[in-house]
């Protein structure tokens, strides 16, 4: 490689300070005990706000609230997305075409004029205020994520072991179990890290099916900045993003021992 | 099997990630002109109207589109510079993508903390002696022109956009522009010949799916934008919520308005998308 010329340099120092600025400023904020204004960094400093987060047990059972959500919409987006992905991959031109706007539109959607609407058709399940409900109003965009990522990944799989086995007379979920799933173990796993991550972050939808009675983290986040708790709101905030940050390396690891780039 | 017509299961997929937005607008649709949600009655398009013809409804669209149009200007050329200046060097890769990493009502109070009029930027320009109060410091939060909220948002969506367009860089535009430079282009004409308008096209499908979503970003709005005009998602959100049982209707209307710009969207995303993006 050729030397790193200086215009190269000061926009990787600049995107070095975008990048790490604001995650430093939350975890700065998360150890001021006390910090004024003038002051250019915090008199006094401490673990107590992050301490918090495990003794609080509103925070912590928002924790575990967020994390149950996210495993259970990452496994179930992973499957139905799956299903939908390889359904669409399969399929003739048009259906195709259509099939990946359909998908897409869950995903820009806005949360809110999605979640209005999805917010009387869970009320009409009687799930109204609970976390099956939340769970479902999750699936909706964590699906949209899911199909497409598969639908982008299975135009380059190649299923010829699959209908090998068959003519083998391994029946479809001896397929799906023996040759399928190994054969995509690594990218079930990112669809499944795909669909936790849109559901870990999820705000809008949350409050409106949840109706403010399931509390995630980021719900509690929220009343805290709302409240001007700004020293235990950055430790929520960090806790928010520690977990996607670990996921992000692991694939990038993942992806790099794999050789590609995806 | 039997050999009469069966279903194709892509059409099933179809049905299944479709079905709930379908449903929610249906309803959306139903509650706005009066035929469900609250005081139901007969076909009443007056609420619907109302709204549509109500200058308050434009202004937050206006605000949203404005917003979100600017953020995503600022993201793409960032993206761009990236892909042009850092393709290839260390660590460059890993730093673009840390703002993916940090959920929006994270990165909302990360952005309250600099930007605030107590924050930290606030602070440094008053040891530099620029400001000797808050007050002094320029309201980049809850701000009308949205300053806060624009920034925010280009950090937000950065590190997509950034992947996108070193994506374009590593498959498509490399080898044309060897090709343009053995054919005797100077560095300047290869840029503007073959880079730039290959990653634009490359590009064009993020950028406006990054728009799209940013139309209907709630938390960094909420958190960071201005009670007036309020951003659209907050809006329909405050509607939603409102005490006057008949006006909660209006959110329905509001909702529909998002998602008519979301399906105008999405079918621009398909026109300009490329075969290839397939594979």
């Amino acid at each position: 490689m050729t030397r790193t010329p200086w215009s190269a340099r000061a926009l990787l120092a600049l995107l070095a300070l975008l990048a790490l600025g604001p995650v430093l400023a939350l975890i700065v904020q998360a150890m001021a005990a006390s910090w004024r204004f003038h002051a250019l960094y915090p008199a006094d400093t401490g673990f107590e706000a992050f301490a918090n987060l495990l003794v609080s047990h509103r925070l912590r059972s928002a924790l575990l609230m967020s994390l149950g959500l996210a495993l259970a919409t990452g496994a179930t987006a992973m499957v139905l997305g799956f299903w939908a992905g390889r359904a669409l991959s399969g399929a003739a031109g048009a259906v195709r075409r259509v099939g990946a706007m359909a998908a897409f539109l869950p995903v820009v959607a806005p949360p809110i004029a999605l979640g209005i609407g999805l917010q009387v058709v869970v009320l009409k399940a009687g799930l109204g205020g609970d976390w099956q409900g939340v769970l479902l109003a999750h699936l909706v965009p964590a699906t949209g994520y899911v199909t497409l990522y598969f639908l982008g990944v299975l135009s380059a799989y190649d299923d010829g072991m699959e209908e090998e086995a068959r003519t083998l007379g391994a029946n479809r979920w001896q397929v799906l179990r023996r040759i399928t799933v190994p054969a995509l173990r690594r990218r079930l796993a990112e669809a499944l890290v795909l669909g936790a991550l849109v559901s870990w972050g999820q705000l809008a939808l949350t409050l409106l099916v949840g109706g403010g009675a399931v509390r995630t983290l980021p719900v509690e986040l929220l009343s805290l900045l709302q409240s001007g708790d700004d020293r235990v709101g950055a430790a929520a905030a960090v806790a928010l993003t520690i977990p996607p940050l670990l996921a992000l390396g692991l694939l990038q690891v993942g992806a790099r021992r794999a050789g590609s780039h995806t | 099997m039997p050999l009469g017509r069966r279903w194709n299961p892509g059409v099933w997929a179809i049905a299944l990630v479709a079905a709930p937005v379908a449903l929610g607008s249906a309803y959306s649709l139903a509650a706005s002109v009066g035929l469900a949600g609250a005081g139901a009655g007969e076909f009443a398009p007056g609420r619907l109207l109302g709204v549509l013809s109500a200058a308050e409804t434009w202004r937050s669209v206006g605000w949203t589109v404005w917003t979100a149009a600017v953020a995503t200007v600022l993201a793409s050329a960032g993206a761009m510079l990236i892909a042009i200046l850092l393709r290839g060097v260390k660590g460059a890769r890993a730093l673009a993508v840390i703002p993916l990493a940090v959920p929006h009502v994270a990165g909302a109070l990360a952005v309250l903390l600099l930007l605030g009029q107590s924050g930290l930027l606030s602070r440094v320009a008053f040891a530099l002696g620029w400001t000797s109060q808050p007050a002094d410091f320029p309201p980049l939060i809850y701000d009308r022109p949205g300053i806060g909220l624009i920034l925010a948002f280009a950090w937000k969506e950065l590190p997509f956009l950034a992947l996108t367009a070193l994506a374009v860089r590593d498959t498509r535009s490399s080898l044309l522009e060897e090709v343009a430079r053995t054919l005797g282009a100077n560095r300047r004409a290869t840029w503007r010949r073959v880079t730039l308008p290959l990653l634009w096209r490359g590009m064009a499908p993020s950028i406006i799916a990054v728009f799209a979503f940013l139309l209907g970003q709630y938390e960094m709005a909420v958190l960071l934008g201005p009670s007036d005009p309020l951003p659209l998602p907050v809006l329909t959100y405050e509607r939603s919520m409102d005490s006057v049982l008949p006006r909660r209707g209006e959110a329905h209307a509001l909702a529909l308005i998002a998602l008519g710009l979301t399906l105008l969207l999405v079918i621009m995303h398909e026109m300009v998308r490329q075969p290839e993006d397939d594979a």
